[in-house]
C-alpha cells in the first residue's frame, strides 16, 4: 500500500496527476483496497503450530480477588467460574466472537487471575522451571480511544501512575503495581515500533 | 478521510512533511481506517469497553532468539524488525482490525517496575485443533513429551518462559461456569 501512495505521490509531483486527482485516488484506496485485501496476503507460510489469538493470560498474584475487581472496575470485564484460587475474565460476553476472528473455534480471549504457588509441580507433576524471560507488561485496546479523555476517566476510577506512552497509548499500574497499557485500534503490530 | 487525506496534501505541498511520511501516515491511516467500524462505542458510565487484547510485552535477553522461536514455531508474522533489540511477532487477524502481537525485545535502559503480580503462561489458541498433528509437530521441533493434556498442551520456550497453545474445546472462559 505504501508503494502505492509513494507512486501516486511522485505522480502528482512531475505534474502527471492533478492535485484533486490525487485526493481521490488515495481517498478510494485508503478506504476499500486495504480492506478488501486477504488477511493471508501478509501472513508467513503456514507452519504446522499456527496460533490465531491469545486464549488466557494467567495471572498470577496474592489475591486475586483484588485484582479480578482492579480488570473488572476498569475495564468492565464480568468474572466466570470463581474458584478459591481462581476467577477468569472474557473479554466480551457469552456467544460473542473475538473483534476480527470468523471461525467459530477461536473463543474470547479473557485474563485467568490467580493466586497460587509457582513453585509448586505444574501439571503433570513436574517442577516448573524458573523463566529468564518476563512478560512485563500487556496492552489492551478499548472502544473509542481518546488519550486525554482515558486519562480523566482513569483519574476518576482512582487508577495509580498513569502516564502517556508512545503516540497512541497510556500505560498505568493495576493493583499489584503490574504496568498496563491501553490505546485504541491505532496501536497495533504495524505502527509500533514503526 | 479526504479531509484527513487534503490536510495531509497541503502538508506535503508546503514542505511540512517529506515523502516518506506521507506515505506512512496514510499507511497507517488506512489501516485505522479498516480497523474502525468494529470498534463499538463504549458502555454508558464508568470504565472502558475491552475490544481484546492488543500486544504483550516479552523482554528476554536477546530478542532475535525469542523471535525465531515464536515465528518459525507458531506462524507469528514478524514486523518492524529494525535490528535494534526488539520486533513485534503479528497473529491472528490483520493489524489495526483485531490481530494480536507479541513484543519481544531486549531489556532497556529502565530497569523493570517493581510487581507483587506475574504473567506466568500466555495461552494461544490454535484453530482447527488437531491433537495427533500438533504432537507430530512438536515432535519434529523436538519436544517429545509436552504437558497438559489433549487439546491443551504446554512447552518451555528458548527462555523457560511457560507457553500454552490449546483448542476452543478445552480452553474457554466459559466453560468454567458452574463448576
Amino acid at each position: 500500500m505504501e508503494s502505492f501512495f509513494a507512486t501516486e505521490l511522485d505522480d502528482f509531483a512531475t505534474g502527471k496527476l492533478s492535485r484533486r486527482a490525487l485526493l481521490e485516488t488515495l481517498t478510494l484506496a485508503a478506504t476499500t483496497t486495504y480492506a478488501a485485501a486477504p488477511a493471508s496476503a501478509a501472513m508467513a507460510p503456514d507452519p504446522a503450530l499456527k496460533v490465531t489469538l491469545v486464549n488466557h493470560i494467567s495471572y498470577n498474584c496474592p489475591d486475586f480477588k483484588k485484582a479480578a475487581d482492579w480488570y473488572s472496575k476498569v475495564f468492565n470485564l464480568d468474572q466466570v467460574g470463581a474458584s478459591k484460587i481462581d476467577v477468569a475474565l472474557p473479554f466480551g460476553k457469552k456467544g460473542e466472537k473475538p473483534m476480527g476472528v470468523t471461525a467459530n473455534d477461536v473463543p474470547l480471549t479473557h485474563l485467568i487471575i490467580r493466586s497460587r504457588d509457582l513453585n509448586a509441580p505444574a501439571e503433570g507433576g513436574a517442577p516448573r522451571r524458573k523463566s529468564q524471560a518476563v512478560m512485563e507488561h500487556i496492552g489492551y485496546t478499548v472502544a473509542d480511544f481518546d488519550r486525554e479523555k482515558a486519562k480523566a476517566e482513569l483519574k476518576a476510577l482512582g487508577v495509580e501512575n498513569v502516564r502517556d506512552g508512545g503516540l497512541y497509548s497510556l500505560h498505568m499500574t493495576d493493583a499489584y503495581g503490574y504496568d498496563v497499557q491501553i490505546s485504541g485500534v491505532a496501536n497495533n503490530a504495524l505502527s509500533d515500533g514503526a | 478521510m479526504e479531509k484527513f487525506i487534503d490536510r495531509l496534501i497541503k502538508q506535503f505541498e508546503s514542505g511540512q512533511i517529506g515523502r516518506r511520511e506521507f506515505c506512512q501516515t496514510l499507511a497507517m491511516a488506512t489501516a485505522v481506517f479498516a480497523g474502525g467500524a468494529q470498534a463499538n462505542a463504549a458502555p454508558a458510565g464508568r470504565g472502558f469497553k475491552m475490544l481484546g487484547l492488543n500486544h504483550l510485552s516479552y523482554q528476554c535477553s536477546d530478542y532475535k532468539k525469542a523471535r525465531d522461536f515464536y515465528s518459525s514455531m507458531f506462524g507469528m508474522q514478524v514486523l518492524n524488525d529494525k535490528g535494534k533489540g526488539r520486533a513485534n511477532l503479528a497473529f491472528g487477524p490483520e493489524p489495526g482490525k483485531g490481530g494480536n502481537f507479541l513484543v519481544v525485545h531486549n531489556p532497556g535502559a529502565n530497569p523493570l517496575k517493581p510487581s507483587e503480580a506475574v504473567i506466568d503462561h500466555i495461552a494461544y489458541t490454535i484453530s482447527n485443533y488437531d491433537e495427533g498433528k500438533v504432537r507430530a509437530a512438536l515432535k519434529a521441533r523436538g519436544y517429545d513429551a509436552p504437558t497438559g493434556r489433549d487439546g491443551s498442551r504446554h512447552v518451555y520456550d528458548p527462555f523457560d518462559y511457560d507457553v500454552q497453545f490449546a483448542s476452543a474445546a478445552q480452553e474457554n472462559a466459559f466453560r468454567r461456569e458452574g463448576r
